[in-house]
């Protein structure tokens, strides 16, 4: 029973989304509310399946029983289950937040089409993060790199449908290249099955190494592009910027962490460190990661758009992801992974946060936010939480992440990059602070000067104060989730 | 000689690469937006027929089991034809995708050039 649980979640993700079209589009709650259900039970379903694996121990699901080198296999251990929990609670809450927000530039008929979008979006994330074989994650991609391109352009907006295309065109060279990596690997291999083909590179890297090396780099430099890795960036803050609010959150937030967690299975489960420390990928890798963090901070400060400028910090922040993964090393990659999360939260309430402000007060320039603390402190409040723990500053858990980071630097030998991490620590507060500084100690334009409520409803600012609260929680105690990161990271060959 | 001879060996493999480095440059040059889809389209054929030449053997029968029971021959490799069959469906899709994207662009841009966008964007700031 247990092992048919993983499909159901899919199976149901992909259903509600085909069932949507079918209700009646005036009596509009009976599908939020449906919607809600659905992503309760997935939710709950993946709790379990988190709980059963770190207990009893990982299990595979092979469709049709057929063996591993000819068919599909999901393969359901600490990480995925990590993975999946942590993308359905955040959506489940962004989903909550979203139910409010209609003011935020879809058109009143396409509601209907944008849930639909978000449940294959999920369906793709949970494939990608489920399955165990390499062409079977490129398929997945591409239903996600569709759908999330669908859920920019849903906006009828000219600069969404330009923003759109061009992440399209760069979501598809990406793939194609992950896709010609595939084939190199098979070429010597013989196999797609991701167990199989590591297990068959440690004795084909002697001989083939040409295929090998050639298929890194095709490998890399895709789902660099997708996951917006420094030089490939360039699409990330138009697409995140002209999204609606919510789905900007679920962009930014997760599904770019997808293509990391791909990025990092390839790292390390296809390749395995050995080979990776003959070619000297790791190094170069770190390096690529030390720059977009600086970089995507820069860029960052330069922007007038509040949502633009959350775009090149996610730059910025990816940045700091890829240097866990890059130093390699159990205690690297588990502080990766803890990035994943933290960054993941702060983001979300960022973006929801700003969602609320221009649901209220319909701007969206940073020079606009004078005084608006006064306006919608609950907001503010959260916004406040969310970019200290940006900086990172001590009680959040953005803190615990770049503290670990730095010890992890330390241990593996690379200290250059604690001033990379205290640099880029200067450059968010650079950012962040004057919109707090303009938000709670200038003046508004009402001349307000007495705290009001937001004038937000209930439902959008609930899963905002959650978030922060879990931000904070995580930042004071972080044990909890660092054990079940260190199960996950225990599946790995570092 | 030698070489000649390796090149005409690998003849199928180079075809991919040169074809995938087409498409490649197509997709980066071009600022017509029909162009760079097209483009992305020989990338995956380029692809497609990279794989099916992986598959290849060389002189090996269609994989279909012959009904005199002639168990003998040697088949080709048919999980990449099958893989393949898979993976044009999801490009044909991407393709759908866009195309309908630019039409959306025409209509609201008036151009499908991506530098008389870039130039129409320039003056414009976002607003909702």
């Amino acid at each position: 029973m247990i092992e048919q649980l993983p499909i159901v979640n899919l199976l149901l993700l992909l259903l509600t989304a085909l069932v949507i079209p079918l209700f009646k589009k005036k009596n509009f709650k009976v599908t939020l509310s449906l919607n809600f259900a659905v992503l309760l039970i997935v939710w709950s379903i993946s709790v379990y399946l988190l709980y059963y694996v770190n207990t009893e121990g990982a299990f595979y699901y092979r469709f049709g029983n057929y063996h591993p080198m000819i068919g599909l296999e999901l393969l359901i251990d600490p990480f995925s289950t990590l993975i999946t929990f942590f993308i359905m609670t955040m959506v489940l809450l962004i989903f909550v937040y979203s139910t409010s927000d209609a003011s935020d530039g879809i058109h009143q008929r396409e509601y209907g089409r944008y849930y639909i979008l978000m449940f294959i979006l999920l369906f793709s994330m949970y494939g990608i993060i489920y399955t165990n074989d390499l062409f079977n994650k490129y398929v997945f991609m591409e239903i996600l790199s569709i759908t999330t391109c669908s859920i920019i352009s849903i906006k009828r907006k000219k600069q969404n449908y330009a923003a759109a295309f061009r992440y399209v065109m760069l979501n598809e060279i990406g793939s194609l290249s992950y896709l010609f990596g595939v084939a190199l690997l098979y070429m010597v291999t013989g196999f797609t099955n991701i167990e199989l083909v590591g297990q068959q590179l440690e004795t084909v890297w002697q001989t083939h190494p040409t295929n090998i090396i050639i298929a890194i780099g095709f490998m890399i430099v895709g789902l660099g592009l997708k996951a917006a890795i420094f030089p490939f960036h360039i699409w990330l803050p138009d697409a995140h910027a002209s999204a609606p609010s919510s789905s900007s959150a679920i962009l930014s937030a997760v599904v770019v962490k997808v293509y990391l967690m791909v990025f990092v299975k390839i790292l390390f489960r296809v390749y395995g460190i050995d080979i990776l420390d003959a070619l000297n990928i790791p190094s170069m890798i770190m390096m690529v990661g030390a720059v977009g963090v600086v970089m995507g901070s820069f860029f960052a400060i330069a922007q007038n758009d509040v949502k633009r400028m959350l775009g090149y910090s996610s730059v910025a922040q990816i940045g700091y992801i890829v240097i866990g993964i890059g130093l390699a090393s159990y205690v690297g990659l588990s502080v990766a992974i803890f990035h994943v999360f933290s960054h993941g939260m702060m983001k979300t309430v960022l973006f929801l946060s700003v969602g609320a402000v221009i649901y209220q007060r319909k701007t969206r320039l940073i020079t606009s936010f004078n005084g608006i603390g006064y306006l919608m402190p609950i907001s503010m409040g959260a916004f406040f939480i969310a970019a200290i723990g940006m900086i990172g500053i001590p009680l959040t858990s953005g803190f615990i992440s770049k503290f670990n980071l730095g010890i992890a630097a330390l241990e593996g030998g690379s200290g250059v990059y604690i001033i990379v991490l205290i640099a880029s620590g200067i450059l968010n507060a650079i950012y962040y602070l004057p919109i707090i500084i303009a938000a709670f100690l200038r003046d508004n334009p009402e001349k307000q000067t007495v705290l009001s409520k937001d004038k937000v409803p209930i439902l959008m600012l609930a899963p905002i104060v959650i978030i922060s609260l879990f931000i904070v929680g995580i930042g004071l105690f972080p044990n909890g989730l660092m054990t079940l990161i260190e199960q996950a990271v225990n599946t790995f060959k570092v | 000689m030698e070489l000649l001879k390796d090149v005409l060996d690998h003849i199928n493999f180079i075809g991919a690469v040169a074809l995938f480095v087409i498409g490649l440059y197509t997709v980066v040059t071009h600022s017509n937006l029909i162009k760079r889809i097209l483009g992305i389209n020989i990338m995956g054929t380029a692809i497609f027929f990279f794989f099916i030449a992986v598959g290849n053997v060389l002189e090996g029968a269609p994989p279909l089991i012959d009904p005199d029971g002639n168990s003998e021959v040697v088949f080709i490799n048919p999980l990449p034809s099958v893989l393949i069959l898979t993976g044009i469906v999801v490009v044909v899709s991407i393709t759908v995708y866009s195309l309908s994207l630019v039409v959306r662009i025409y209509e609201t841009y008036g151009t499908i050039d991506q530098k008389e966008i870039a130039a129409i964007q320039k003056g414009e700031d976002y607003s909702d």
